[in-house]
């Protein structure tokens, strides 16, 4: 009897413990728009401090995510949960003080000044005077805080869009497409400043169709198609699962081979490098992108 | 849903910058005292002129500036933002308003003074100018959250306009063709009433009335603007 209360009392501080680690937890959430599923029986969950990223061409479904996580939208049926909380929750001030978000067309005011912008949300989430100073130095833009936004360049407003978003420093960011259209210079400043604030321990949620930014930023990822999750993991688990069973090597003389992995292949290799024709040799791993055309049968839009 | 009024006041805040720098918009200011100033070069007695001016007024400054500050966020994404900071829908509403009731106050009581028109009640004249800029700012915010574009806001004050300055002179057909006694009951109509009342020989029912029917008004168009901004804000 003590035993099985033992175990319980165990069980019980460990579901609570696995619950307060969740930020995020989505259960068979489906969302139609008249006779088209949005989303179709998607479930998962986003443990705090996560960088998780959710995959897919335009249209998949992921901003629809966004949206209910972030009450914007009601799911068909199914549950969503952020903080413990039914997402519905999400409307309330206090909770909305937790989370940030940068879509894709957040919006900037045009006429009134980078410092202008970010002193509205300042007094929106009701912070001190230093937030401003402390927000403009972290998106780097602390000289051009009195410059109008529609003088800035699209790289610098998305970076007040972002200043916009953690100027709380929130517990949860939403990321939509955080780096469209954004060159590789300024996609790396923002890369840097969302690493930063994930060690401080933002959790950070970040859709994306770019792969290659997936890639670098997430822990784990989830391949969104047609409203479902086709595949979810870490990239490094999901290359493994998908990786051809094969090395590729390049000898000196100029030939090439593919050769599948076993005891025949190591002794080929170890022949080749005893007679020194070993010019370059490397696993055959495929990329995110390769995963995504291999569970869809599409191509990235 | 609570209200908190250091929000308000930030919106109120922005609102003004935005709105002081926008000189395609914040002109409408010029247009109820340049009206002001026609109508007394024509004499101050000209019958129905002060009723026509704060109608007219209501329109084109109240209702037009408020459809363009909201059309104006939904355009740029905006709104959408600022629904998404701890802001409240009514903090929102209550911030955004706040702009266009302080300049249309500002800019009516500026007219009234130079037409030289002298209320025969101060309370009764303030109460429906008040409850005026209410509603027209709540009309003004359907028009705003209906369109999609600074300019087609400005196209979807057309009807308002007809309809709400027309009214009180389509009433006068009344006696010809019944059917017109229904505008009788607009807020414009029954805001010339109540600045035709004369210094004297005035019933409580004289004042009551119009005040109640535009008391109607605004609370119906209100209640109208904050439940389609709530479902408007919604991608359902």
């Amino acid at each position: 009897m003590a035993g099985s209360m033992h175990s319980l009392y165990i069980y019980a501080i460990n579901a609570k413990d696995v619950e307060f680690m969740e930020v995020i937890q989505v259960e068979r959430v489906r969302k139609s728009f008249g006779p088209k599923d949005a989303l179709a029986d998607v479930s998962f969950s986003i443990p705090k401090g996560e960088i998780f990223g959710f995959l897919g061409p335009s249209g998949a479904g992921k901003t629809t995510l966004i949206k209910i996580l972030t009450a914007q939208l009601n799911p068909t049926s199914g549950q969503a949960s952020v903080f413990n909380q039914p997402a519905e929750r999400m409307r309330q001030s206090a909770q909305k003080m937790r989370f940030g978000i940068l879509t894709d067309n957040s919006g900037l005011y045009e006429r009134l000044s980078v410092e202008e912008n970010l002193e509205l949300y300042r007094k929106l989430y009701d912070l001190p005077k230093a937030a401003v100073d402390k927000v403009l130095q972290f998106v780097n833009l602390s000289g051009e805080r009195k410059k109008k936004v529609n003088l800035l360049s699209k790289g610098m407003r998305q970076r007040v869009m972002l200043a916009c978003a953690i100027i709380h420093e929130p517990e949860l960011l939403f990321l939509d497409e955080p780096t469209s259209a954004l060159d590789p210079v300024n996609s790396a400043h923002i890369y840097k400043g969302l690493r930063y604030l994930n060690e401080k321990g933002t959790t950070i949620f970040l859709t994306t169709h770019d792969m290659a930014e997936a890639e670098l930023m997430c822990n784990r990822v989830a391949i969104l198609y047609q409203g479902q999750i086709q595949v979810i993991g870490s990239p490094k688990e999901l290359k493994r699962q998908h990786r051809k069973h094969a090395v590729s090597v390049d000898l000196t003389n100029g030939e090439a081979y593919e050769l599948p992995i076993g005891g025949e292949t190591a002794d080929r290799i170890a022949d080749w490098m005893k007679r020194g024709l070993i010019d370059r040799i490397e696993t055959k791993e495929p990329s995110l992108g390769d995963i995504f055309i291999k569970m869809t049968g599409s191509e990235l839009l | 849903m609570s209200i908190s009024l250091k929000r308000a006041r930030a919106i109120f805040v922005k609102d003004y910058k935005e709105f002081s720098r926008n000189y395609a918009i914040s002109i409408i200011l010029v247009f109820p005292i340049l009206f002001a100033f026609l109508f007394r070069s024509a004499g101050s007695a000209l019958p129905g002129a002060i009723g026509f001016l704060l109608n007219t007024s209501l329109v084109i400054l109240t209702s037009l500036a408020q459809a363009c500050l909201i059309a104006e966020e939904k355009e740029r994404n905006t709104l959408r933002s600022l629904m998404l900071t701890p802001a409240t829908t009514l903090d929102v509403l209550i911030g955004k308003s706040s702009l266009v009731f302080v300049m249309s106050a500002v800019v009516l009581a500026i007219s009234t003074y130079i037409l030289g028109y002298e209320p025969a009640n101060i309370g009764t004249f303030t109460a429906a100018i008040i409850l005026s800029i209410i509603l027209y700012t709540a009309a003004g915010t359907i028009c705003g959250l209906f369109s999609k574009t600074v300019l087609e806001a400005s196209l979807s004050i057309l009807p308002v306009a007809f309809i709400f300055t027309g009214a009180p002179w389509g009433a006068v057909l009344a006696k010809d063709y019944p059917v017109f006694k229904v505008l009788d009951f607009m807020p414009s109509s029954q805001l010339v009433h109540l600045l035709g009342l004369g210094d004297t020989g005035y019933t409580t029912g004289d004042v009551l009335k119009p005040l109640l029917i535009i008391l109607a008004w605004t609370v119906v168009l209100t209640v109208v603007s904050v439940v389609l901004y709530v479902r408007r804000l919604k991608d359902e």
